[in-house]
Parts: C-alpha cells; structure tokens; sequence
C-alpha cells in the first residue's frame, strides 16, 4: 500500500512537472538578456521593453480587450435567458435543446471555425471584428448556459415569490432579486466567457479580416514568421498574465458562488 | 346584521392537469380571526393559500379582500403578506434590508422605513439583530425575521404556510404561542396552512378541515373535534377514535355489529357511523351506570404517561380506550384479562360516512 501510495505521489507530480515546466521555461527565459534559449545569462527587461514599444501589441491587445468584452456581455445575457428557459420552463424540444447548448463544447474548434468561415464567405458577410465577436459568442453562450444553469437548478423561487408579495412586479422581482442572487455565478460565467474569448486563437484566424488582429494572433504570426524568440516569450508571458489574473478572479468567484 | 370578512372564496376549482387540487372551495374568512386550513399533505391547502395570495391564478371561482373582487389582480397589488414554507428571505440582504424590502416597494421615506423595521423588530423580538447576515441567524430568528418581513407593511392578510415545520419540536411548541400572541397584537387576519393538527388546534379561533380539494368542515377546535361532520374528520382531529359503523333502528339507537349502541342524537337515516372518544370510555372489572355496556379482553395497555391506552377487543373489534388519572395508573389490566368497557349515550355521536 505505501508503495502504491508513494508511486502515485511522484506520478502526480511528474504529470504537473511536463504540464507546467514548458510555461515555467518560458516566463523565465522572457527576462533572460541574450537570445539564447538554452543558457540563461543575466536578469533583463529589455525583451519587455521591446514587446511594449511595439504599436502592434498595444493595437492587438486593445482588440483582444473590447472583443473580449462585448463577446462577454452578449454571451451573459443570452447564456441567463437559455439557463433560465430551461430551467423554469418545460416546452416541447426542451431536452434537443439542452443537448445542443453542449454541442459547441464538444466539437472540434476547427471545425466550427471552418464551417463559420464558409458560412462567411457564402453569405458574403465582410470579415472583420464582428465575424470575429459572432464566432466568439457562438460558443461563449454554451460556456455561459452550462455554468448558470448549474446554479439555477437548486434556484429557490420562493424568493421571487415572496418579492411579489411585497409589492414587487416582475421587473423590480428580476432587477433586485433574482439578478442579484445569481450575481455570483454570473461573475463567474463573465470570466470564464471573456478569458475564452481573449484566449482564443483558431477561431479567431478563421474569421477576421484584413488588418485586424487580438493578441493571440500576433503572437502566433511572430512565431510563424521567426519561430521561437524570447522577444516572443515575454509577449507570451504577458498574455499568460492577464490570463491567469482573470482565472483567479473566477476561482474567487466560483468559490463565493459555493457558499 | 352582514359581517367584515377579511377574505372569501366562491367556487374556487386550480385543476393541475387531470387533478383537481381545490374542489369548488367556499370559505368566509373574518376579520382579524386566525384560521388555519388543516389536512394531509396533497389536499389542496397550500394551492388554497397560494390562490388568496395571487401566486396561483384559479381556473373558476372568485376570491375578494375585504368584499373587493381580487381574483384577476397580480398579487404585488393585492397588499397580503405571505410567510413561507421555506421561509424565502433574500441570501444577498441583511435583517434590515429584508424586511424594508416591502416598504422600499411602497416607496415609504427613509426616515419612516426605519420606524416601522424598529416597531416589527420589537414586536418578533429580534431588537439590535438589523445588520446580521440571513446565514448568521438561527433558525428560530429566520422564523422571525419571515415574519416580520411580512407583517410590517400591515398586510389586510397573513398567510402562513407550514412555517413552523423546519423547526424542532421545543422551537415550535415556543413559537406557537408566540404567534398567537403576535397575532393578538397585530391585530390582523392570519390564514395558517398547516398538516400538523396540534398547530391547528392551539393557534386557531377556527379550522377548515380539507381533503382531496374539498372542505369537510369548518369549525371552532373544540367542535371538530366533538362534533365532526363525518368520519374522516372524525379519524384526522384527535389522537385517537373509535369508530363502529351501523344502521339506524330508530331516534339515538343504532344497529351495529357489536349490537345495539344508544347515542345522543338522532335526525340522520340509513348507514351512519357511531363516535366515541377514548377519553370517555369508562374501563374496570365492573362498571354501573352506563348507557352502553359491553364485555371484552385487553390486548394491550401501553402505558403513555399521564394515561393509559387500553386497546380492548369487543367481539373482534378493537375499541381504544385511555384511562387517566392517578388512581387507575398503579391499576393496569394485563393482556388477557376480561374487562368491561361502557360509556354514556351522550359520548357517542351519530356522524354520516364519509364518502
């Protein structure tokens, strides 16, 4: 048993070791002075330096952002009201309906940003920022649904009830009541929704147009061009950073939303 | 003479599907009275409350607040305070805000909200308890602040449903005298749905008695339990009834299986069933001066504190009978033995079948 024990201890951290060491590799590389991948010499900002004079960055990451948040608040409004139908709701294809609110989690992203993309052109819809927040959404709004619907199941609506007999209409009930009990699983469905959407790469370079890019597409046209550099590393580190401060907003969040 | 009714329903029928939840229910409900619907669960009390409280629109029927035809107005208008099962208070408010929450609605000034939370929170004694989260509070003082929250926009109503069946038993025993103090008080109409008869029948002036949808009677505790209309409520009210089915012969005899058993009323006809309580059953080697005699072997004496549960077999039929007092406790027949069971006419009450 204590063999077993002490095996499966080194295999979990042998796992997060491959997992985790190419980033750890990399963020530290990122601040490492010569060019070289393989020797860390001095302590340096300058590849920083670098990534923040260059316009394009600045450009691709103001892109990244408002992309980013109008994807959000769309996906929130439509993910609440597909949550809250079938959750309240029983209508007839109400079970299809559920199965196809998983479907953009489970297909191939290539696919789905394939097909967008020949929809696009067949449709002769210009390609640009709203192809690019359209696909985005298209499956943000799944991500949504599937977190707040989660919260809404065990939902009391009593409490909307009892809003009513306190002289409450269905406006004021929504605005005071039910938006402000769910606000912890939508904070939490907001990030989620909006770091999927800064992170996404495939989507992205099959839907935008000429000259627009986010983050994740200049970063993989540097890699494309000049493979690995560490002028590239610490935009990656960069871009890891907002990341990850937006997954910890969201642990914080889903952790209140437990309580 | 017309008198105040706080609420009356006419007719009501909620069907859900092929079930008919409420059955052509007509109550008059008084002012400030404290009226509780009783009955098992699944017999359409709750949907009635809901139905006075606008959360449950009936399919035929009217319902009036204060001789006022409500039943096509949205219950946020209809100035009725509901307290729930499940209590309801807003998780995201403290004490306060929850029970301002009403007034907030009613666009009552600052100054004022703060008056009336002040006056309630004295009334459901939770002074000093305003800024407390809903989930540091103990069950009890949940109670009360649902309480509280419905009560301090002076409802014309208060409608309580199964408030008390969280709570444990002690609680409960405590809050049920609190209520009816409150209620005293506040000088308001409380309809208090509840399955539970010992609620019912110490907080009420007087109690519907539902089953399947329909009301099977409406009285004072005391009359349903001493003159219940038929053999259901006869069996629901009290711990215990006998109940021994049989024909008329004539005025206050009926033909029963055990033999002839005289009763003190009279005016019904054909199959009937015959009432007696357990408490008015004498028991003892010999009895005199009973209307209604009968011989029988003890089965069991289950001894149940301040009385003793006699079940005694009558030719196959087992009657229960509870002895009380101090001087029959030292005294229990064991199984077996041969006993006589009597009582006066006037114990045992003719009341139709129930159908």
């Amino acid at each position: 048993m204590k063999v077993i024990r002490s095996f499966l201890k080194i295999f979990t951290v042998m796992v997060f070791l491959f997992l985790y060491s190419p980033i750890i590799a990399m963020v530290i590389f990122s601040f490492n002075e010569s060019k070289s991948l393989a020797v860390f010499t001095n302590f340096s900002l300058k590849w920083y330096e670098k990534v923040i004079a260059n316009p394009e960055v600045w450009r691709a990451l103001y892109n990244s952002f408002w992309v980013g948040a109008v994807v959000t608040i769309i996906s929130l409004i439509l993910g609440l009201m597909m949550a809250m139908a079938v959750t309240r709701y029983s209508f007839t294809g109400k079970t299809i309906l559920e199965s196809f609110i998983l479907i953009p989690i489970i297909i191939p992203e290539i696919a789905e940003a394939l097909s967008l993309m020949m929809m696009y052109i067949f449709l002769n819809i210009p390609l640009g920022p709203v192809t690019v927040i359209i696909g985005h959404i298209a499956f943000d709004i799944s991500f949504v649904t599937v977190v707040m619907r989660a919260r809404m199941v065990g939902y009391d609506k009593s409490i909307e009830e009892a809003a009513r007999t306190l002289g409450a209409n269905e406006l004021q009930t929504f605005f005071r009541i039910t938006l402000p009990t769910l606000y912890p699983a939508i904070l939490a469905a907001g990030l989620l929704a909006f770091t999927l959407s800064f992170d996404d790469l495939i989507k992205t370079l099959f839907t935008t147009g000429p000259g627009f890019k986010t983050l994740p597409l200049v970063i993989w046209s540097y890699a494309a061009r000049g493979g690995v550099s560490p002028e590239l590393n610490s935009l990656s580190s960069f871009a890891l950073s907002i990341s990850f401060l937006f997954a910890i907003f969201r642990l914080r969040a889903e952790r209140r939303m437990g309580r | 003479m017309s008198e105040v009714y706080s609420v009356e329903l006419e007719n009501v029928v909620k069907r859900f599907g092929s079930v008919v939840a409420v059955d052509h229910v007509n109550l008059k409900i008084r002012e400030n009275e404290f009226f509780s619907l009783l009955g098992p669960s699944g017999c359409g009390k709750t949907t009635t409350l809901r139905i006075i409280a606008g959360l449950e629109e009936p399919d035929e029927g009217i319902v009036k607040l204060y001789g006022k035809d409500v039943t096509d107005i949205p219950t946020y208008k209809r100035n009725i305070g509901m307290v729930f099962q499940h209590l309801a208070l807003f998780p995201h408010m403290n004490v306060f805000e929850n029970i301002a929450f009403g007034l907030k609605m009613r666009k009552l000034p600052r100054e004022e909200i703060k008056r009336e939370v002040k006056r309630i929170l004295e009334i459901v004694k939770l002074e000093g308890l305003e800024n407390r989260r809903i989930n540091q509070l103990s069950g009890g003082q949940q109670q009360r602040v649902a309480l509280a929250r419905a009560l301090v926009i002076n409802p014309e109503v208060l409608l309580l449903d199964e408030p008390l069946g969280a709570l444990d038993l002690k609680i409960r025993q405590h809050m049920m005298v609190e209520l009816k103090n409150i209620q005293k008080r506040v000088k308001t109409t409380f309809i208090y749905v509840t399955h539970d008869q010992t609620e019912a029948m110490t907080m009420s002036d007087r109690i519907a008695i539902m089953k399947d949808g329909r009301i099977q009677q409406v009285g004072a505790p005391l009359e349903v339990y001493y003159k219940p209309s038929n053999t259901f409520v006869a069996s629901f009210i009290g711990e215990a009834v006998n109940l021994i089915e049989g024909e008329i012969k004539e005025n206050g005899i009926v033909d029963t299986s055990l033999g002839v058993i005289y009763c003190s009323e009279q005016s019904a006809k054909g199959k009937v069933a015959v009432m007696i309580r357990p408490e008015n059953v004498e028991i003892d080697e010999k009895i005199d001066g009973v209307d209604n005699l009968f011989k029988g072997i003890v089965q069991a004496a289950i001894f149940k504190g301040s009385y003793i549960e006699y079940r005694v077999d009558i030719q196959g039929i087992t009657f229960i009978v509870h002895k009380h007092g101090e001087e029959n406790l030292g005294k229990i027949y064991p199984p077996g033995a041969t006993v006589e069971v009597g009582w006066k006419k006037n114990s045992s009450l003719i009341i139709p079948v129930q159908s």
